[in-house]
């Protein structure tokens, strides 16, 4: 060591003197060599050469040091001078010198003075990081052979890597050689990973038989080796797979008896000279007489670790360094040439790699419960890392997994469940200690998994002291291992060796577990934890499972950020150091909803909240005029601010398009202050980082962010990129890192890989508890009263059939033209909109036309599609229901009157007859009259109209001859008494939608009074028509309808909600609710039936809507109707939504696949 | 074949157990919608005394499309021709589907004792019927006589 640091002396001695002239190096030299003449290449003869390297190292480092200074400016000399001492002067030299001055700045900053920490490093060859093993080599190469590691250094490129490769070998000898001749570095302790048998064959025949147990050595020979490859250049084709050649050793006599099995010496080669790794070798088996020269003989190989490989981890460094270097090695095996070290290193963390697939070592992703561990196939892991290392051998590989992935779709399925299934990990869940918040300031009771919940959101928040502990667990780590670190368990020491050597002073005994990054080659005894600073996370119960409140208990529990204290709090504008343009509003949670949730989350806070001190405050609009003093500098400033996406995305807007201005006076509104904490309700809306509500929340401030969503991935795997992005998760949530490990090996294929890592990013900020779950005692997390979904298939009636089937062929036409010109999806969006034709005509031909804020995005080809047919024209026979030619007022009063004249309406069992079908009596809810006041069934009379039609014939009462008209029918509508009314028929002509609705709730109605009744459809324009159909259906002293769409504004929606929530005995309430602007968030628990009018291509929307009256709170069973057109492009849609619901849509795999995808729905739509 | 509709086998129930006097409808063994018809000639007419063999097959678009009925004895009349077509408003543009077989054949029935030669089928005949109504009538008993003996 003290030699070591008189190196170190004379080395900054060396860099002071930097400036001096050359001359003056050479002194510095000689020690270099003094302390290295045990070095073979050591030799006086080289000392010449020296002369000349130092002058030149000097010009390097110049120009080195000028280079770092440039991106790092404040870097000391020091520093510059020992990342020069340690990365020479090559093309990465830079690149890796900076990484590593990021990693170890502080040792690097604390090192500056005496204390040699690089040279610690080279000394000990344990390192302190996953380059150690290249640092070794580099540290011995530039000492014992100088001038061919900078030539190498210097112009690399110039090599190939053929070249490098021997090179590389010879050297690799040569410090073989060294480190033998030195005494051997001892490791401190090794522990046994597994032993493996081989035969190998003996080159030299022996004396006697081999003596079973005898030791022998292995010695690992190069081509370089001046002997060998004298042999084998004989053989010139073998010379290559000779390189591997490991020689087997008699112990005892030091003779060579034989050599090891050529597939076990390619793996075991790199190995036996590098650090960290030991192998002893026992005979087994030689049979019982002397053996000649080809005989096999059995070996048995015990592998184990030493101490040398787990250098110090230092668990204290942050994500970012490891991924740091990471990305080090990273672009380096894309960039053309690999430096010998990385080969090197390479070779040797590939050997590793294959030892433990050999050894069958296995990672353990679930350390609490070994029982339920998700083993997973090292064999996998190895393509992974193949692939990272080489590209093209595993692009045949790559092929097989994707063909097999497109043959066995539910494989995806498989792994979205097993990608919840961990991110769930159950049994850490169910073992969660409860947080109770105290009554003081919590009114409502937590739900014991709320409970849980909560402790885990503290923990979250680092707020230790206020989540609960469970006897006999230590603190829970709020670290999590690093991603790209594997848990191994030692194996049970089964080597030959054991009987007699008795490793009890192993201090690694007693632990279980040791883990190793495979990417690197490095490995731990501790736990290579991440320590992030990031506070918040990622609530993802599924949909009614409370979500909200769990939210309003953390806040609750920890209302405002208790690091500052009051003084400070008042003064923070200059405590705040970082920025102090921004205040920081310490006491204030702001909440970021959709609209339609603003007031639930009102008013859910005040029935949660039990203090008076606390209070929310509602942002929406100008309401408040100075937000910046409002939140920091008055007395009491809201625990919860809510406001919603739309007016954040609003306000940043404006502030993107003040420019400096606003930055100069610290932002605008709600990017003026830091918050103590923001979450995100519905996080999922943020999914597209592209948008720009994304875009503004991402910039919003806050010390703890909090993602609240049921359904964090909707359409792919990257949807998750944005939450993290939101959380600040280092390093992931750099897009860099991201695309490296999640999007890249997705596009590939290679789904495992990029699941097992999001599951390991996700896994400590992730909580997901799901309906079905049960918690410890077996019992189900919710007990939700049962929920019945039925089907009812429907006809459209006359009017909707021969709309749908003119439609239908256009739409038709479109797809075949589009299938076989090849741009189908070219036509896309005019499929669309004949797509929607057909959707709405099964609700309602009067949705046709109407303006529908579902499809903005369509209006342009809307119109395209329209002008380019007749749906003009069919609109307006839609239209022309009330022209001119209907009855007038008078006339109509007049036909009635002579109607009741003739017969008796009052009379329930009046019998009429058809005289088309000769049925009697005809059906009085479908009967019609002409104007002549002759009873038809509908359908008889409507068929006969059209048969007329069809053939240009005037249309006359079949019965009497006088002209009728379809549009003076009298019809029946029936009264909740039973008796009927006489009512125009085609004005009231219903679909069959509305006509099977009114009877539902009439029999509603009649079973059960005052029922609340939900209505979803996505089509505004529906709703209003429903409302009207409804009004005058049902008489107006029976029900009150609402209506609950987005062009509500706030007010009006939490009248809208609270009236409809108001239970009146008397009355039955409906509330017409539009899919988008109501299918998330509400809580509509009072109502227990629920009619989805029309189907929705995605399930989980459909599900989302029905989740807002199944979830908790929910007391009755609850029953849901879904009105399906039979044999329409509805039924259609139920197909794709199974479908969708196998699939999962989360795995479309890339573009490609989800076009191919929606051609297939296409498809599928028209066959 | 489509299957029957529920009107037709109500009709034809009711020509078997109600049937109209002087007229028989019977539907074929083999098509249901292939009636054989008999018409007695109207007492007083020409034709009185005479039974008319017809056949009448109902349409797939029946009711929305009349009945297509015709002699198959030979008749001597205006409106029938030498083929056995009758010419009847309501078998062609005022058929109405309120009007069945019974009505039809009422209908064809009072065509023989009412003949129309101002809306001729067969113009020879209703030349002569013009011309020489007492003569026209004659032939018309000769051939009642001579094809449609009872």
């Amino acid at each position: 060591m003290q030699q070591q640091e008189s190196q170190t002396g004379e080395r900054k001695r060396f860099f002071r003197d930097d400036l001096e002239s050359s001359e003056n190096n050479i002194p510095f030299v000689a020690p270099i060599l003094n302390n290295k003449d045990s070095s073979l290449f050591g030799d006086q003869a080289q000392s010449e050469k020296e002369e000349v390297r130092s002058s030149r190292i000097s010009q390097q480092l110049a120009s080195f040091g000028e280079q770092l200074k440039e991106l790092i400016p404040d870097l000391s000399d020091a520093i510059c001078s020992k990342l020069f001492e340690k990365f020479g002067n090559g093309d990465s030299a830079i690149s890796s010198a900076v990484d590593y001055y990021f990693e170890h700045s502080k040792s690097l900053l604390m090192g500056s003075d005496d204390i040699p920490d690089i040279i610690d490093l080279s000394q000990d060859p344990k390192g302190n990081d996953d380059r150690s093993s290249s640092h070794y080599s580099s540290s011995h190469n530039l000492n014992s052979d100088p001038p061919q590691v900078i030539e190498e250094n210097s112009t690399p490129s110039m090599m190939s890597l053929m070249t490098q490769s021997i090179q590389l070998k010879r050297k690799r000898a040569n410090r073989q050689e060294e480190v033998s001749k030195k005494i051997k570095h001892e490791p401190t302790w090794k522990r046994f990973i597994g032993s493996l048998p081989a035969t190998a064959m003996i080159t030299r025949p022996t004396i006697k038989p081999l003596e079973y147990g005898s030791q022998l050595i292995m010695h690992a020979s190069n081509t370089e080796n001046s002997k060998s490859s004298k042999i084998y250049n004989s053989n010139g084709k073998r010379k290559v797979s000779m390189a591997h050649l490991v020689r087997i050793l008699d112990q005892k006599s030091g003779r060579e008896i034989g050599r090891m099995p050529e597939e076990l010496a390619r793996l075991i080669h790199p190995l036996i000279d590098a650090s960290g790794v030991i192998f002893n070798l026992t005979l087994i088996y030689g049979g019982d007489r002397r053996l000649s020269v080809g005989d096999n003989f059995i070996v048995q190989l015990d592998c184990y670790l030493t101490s040398d490989i787990f250098g110090e981890y230092d668990s204290s460094s942050d994500t970012v360094d490891h991924n740091k270097k990471k990305s080090k090695w990273e672009p380096s095996s894309q960039s053309m040439v690999e430096t010998d070290n990385e080969l090197s290193d390479r070779f040797k963390r590939m050997g590793l790699i294959t030892l433990f697939k050999k050894l069958r070592i296995r990672e353990i992703t679930d350390e609490s419960s070994h029982l339920k561990s998700l083993e997973k196939d090292i064999n996998e892991e190895i393509i992974d890392l193949e692939d990272d290392d080489a590209y093209d051998s595993i692009m045949s590989e790559q092929n097989d997994i994707g063909t097999e992935i497109d043959e066995n779709e539910t494989m995806n399925l498989n792994q979205l469940q097993n990608f919840y299934n961990v991110a769930q990990s159950t049994e850490a869940l169910k073992n969660l200690p409860e947080t109770t918040p105290s009554t003081d300031i919590m009114k409502l009771e937590l739900r014991k998994y709320q409970k849980q919940g909560l402790t885990w959101m503290l923990r979250r928040e680092g707020e230790f002291m206020k989540a609960a502990h469970s006897t006999g667990e230590e603190t829970p780590d709020t670290t999590m291992m690093n991603p790209l670190w594997k848990q191994f368990a030692w194996p049970k020491d089964m080597s030959w060796s054991k009987q007699d050597v008795s490793d009890s002073a192993d201090p690694s005994t007693k632990s279980l577990f040791f883990y190793g990054n495979l990417h690197t080659g490095e490995f731990s005894l501790e736990k290579p934890v991440l320590t992030t600073s990031m506070k918040g996370g990622i609530l993802s119960d599924e949909m009614g499972l409370g979500k909200t409140i769990s939210t309003l208990s953390l806040i609750l529990s920890s209302p405002h950020d208790e690091s500052l204290n009051e003084k400070q709090l008042f003064e923070q504008d200059e405590v705040s150091t970082q920025n102090p343009e921004i205040p920081y509003a310490a006491k204030t949670t702001l909440i970021v909803v959709p609209m339609s949730l603003l007031n639930q989350w009102e008013s859910e806070f005040k029935k949660a909240c039990n203090n008076d001190e606390m209070h929310s405050e509602i942002y929406y609009g100008g309401n408040v005029s100075n937000l910046k003093t409002f939140l920091t500098k008055t007395k009491t400033p809201p625990t919860v601010l809510i406001t919603t996406y739309g007016i954040i995305q609003n306000e940043w807007t404006k502030f993107q398009k003040e420019g400096h201005d606003a930055k100069l006076h610290g932002g605008r509104g709600l990017f003026s202050i830091k918050f103590y904490r923001i979450v995100l309700d519905e996080g999922h809306i943020i999914r597209n980082r592209n948008t720009v509500t994304s875009k503004a929340v991402m910039q919003l401030s806050g010390s703890r962010r909090w993602v609240l969503t049921g359904t964090p991935i909707i359409n792919r795997l990257d949807d998750m990129y944005s939450l993290v992005k939101f959380l600040r998760l280092e390093p992931w949530s750099q897009i860099g890192f991201w695309k490296q490990f999640v999007s890249v090996p997705f596009e590939n294929k290679l789904f495992k890989q990029a699941f097992d890592v999001v599951n390991s990013i996700m896994e400590p900020v992730f909580l997901r508890r799901t309906k079905q779950m049960k918690d410890s005692n077996g019992e189900p997390l919710v007990n939700l009263p049962p929920k019945q979904i039925v089907v009812e298939r429907l006809k459209l009636n006359e009017k909707q059939e021969s709309l749908y089937k003119t439609l239908l062929q256009q739409a038709e036409t479109s797809v075949r033209q589009g299938l076989a010109q090849g741009d189908l999806l070219k036509k896309y969006s005019i499929i669309l909109v004949n797509i929607l034709r057909l959707r709405q005509v099964c609700c309602d031909v009067r949705l046709i036309g109407a303006q529908d804020e579902m499809d903005e995005d369509l209006s342009k080809s809307n119109t395209m599609v329209d002008n380019a047919s007749s749906v003009g024209k069919l609109i307006d026979d839609a239209e022309d229901v009330d022209d001119s030619t209907g009855f007038q007022e008078e006339e109509f009063n007049k036909a009635v009157l002579s109607l009741k004249e003739k017969h008796d309406l009052t009379d329930p069992k009046l019998s009429l007859e058809c005289s088309i079908c000769t049925t009697e009596p005809i059906d009085l809810n479908d009967i019609v009259f002409t104007e002549c006041l002759h009873p038809f069934c509908r359908t008889c009379l409507t068929e006969y109209c059209d048969y007329q039609d069809m053939r240009n014939l005037d249309l006359k009462c079949p019965l009497c001859r006088n002209d009728i008209s379809r549009k003076r029918l009298l019809t029946l509508s029936k009264n909740n008494d039973g008796t009927f009314d006489v009512v125009q028929y085609g004005r009231i002509q219903r679909n069959a939608k509305v006509a099977s609705l009114i009877k539902h709730l009439q029999q509603l109605q009649d079973s059960s009074p005052g029922e609340q009744v939900v209505v979803f459809s996505q089509f505004s324009t529906y709703l209003d028509i429903l409302e009207n159909d409804l009004k005058e259906a049902i008489p107006s002293d029976q029900v009150e309808i609402y209506k609950f769409d987005g062009r509500l504004n706030l007010k009006e929606r939490s009248t809208v909600l609270e009236r409809f929530q108001q239970k009146d005995p008397s009355k039955q309430k409906i509330l017409l609710l539009s899919l988008k602007a109501g299918g998330v968030g509400l809580n509509l628990t009072c109502a227990s039936y629920a009619f989805m009018m029309d189907p929705w291509w995605s399930p989980s929307m459909e599900d989302q809507a029905v989740d807002r009256i199944h979830r908790i709170g929910q007391t009755s069973n609850v029953q849901v109707t879904r009105f399906i057109i039979e044999d329409s492009i509805e039924e259609k849609m139920l197909r794709i939504q199974e479908r969708k619901r196998t699939i999962g849509e989360a795995m479309d795999a890339d573009e490609d696949e989800r076009r191919k995808r929606r051609i297939d729905e296409i498809k599928m739509l028209f066959e | 074949m489509a299957s029957l509709p529920k009107r037709i086998i109500k009709e034809t129930e009711r020509l078997v157990t109600d049937p109209v006097p002087g007229i028989t409808a019977e539907p074929h063994d083999d098509n249901l919608r292939y009636f054989q018809v008999t018409i007695e000639g109207p007492a007083g007419s020409p034709y009185e005394e005479g039974l008319f063999q017809l056949e009448l097959y109902l349409p797939d678009d029946y009711p929305m499309e009349a009945p297509k009925v015709r002699f198959l004895t030979k008749i001597y009349h205006p409106n029938i021709d030498r083929l056995g077509r009758i010419c009847l408003d309501i078998l062609k543009t005022n058929w109405s589907p309120a009007l069945q077989i019974r009505t039809v054949l009422l209908s064809v029935q009072a065509l023989l004792a009412s003949p129309n030669p101002n809306d001729p089928l067969a113009n020879d005949v209703a030349e002569d019927w013009i011309k020489n109504e007492q003569g026209a009538k004659q032939t018309a008993r000769e051939w009642t006589q001579r094809y449609a003996k009872k």
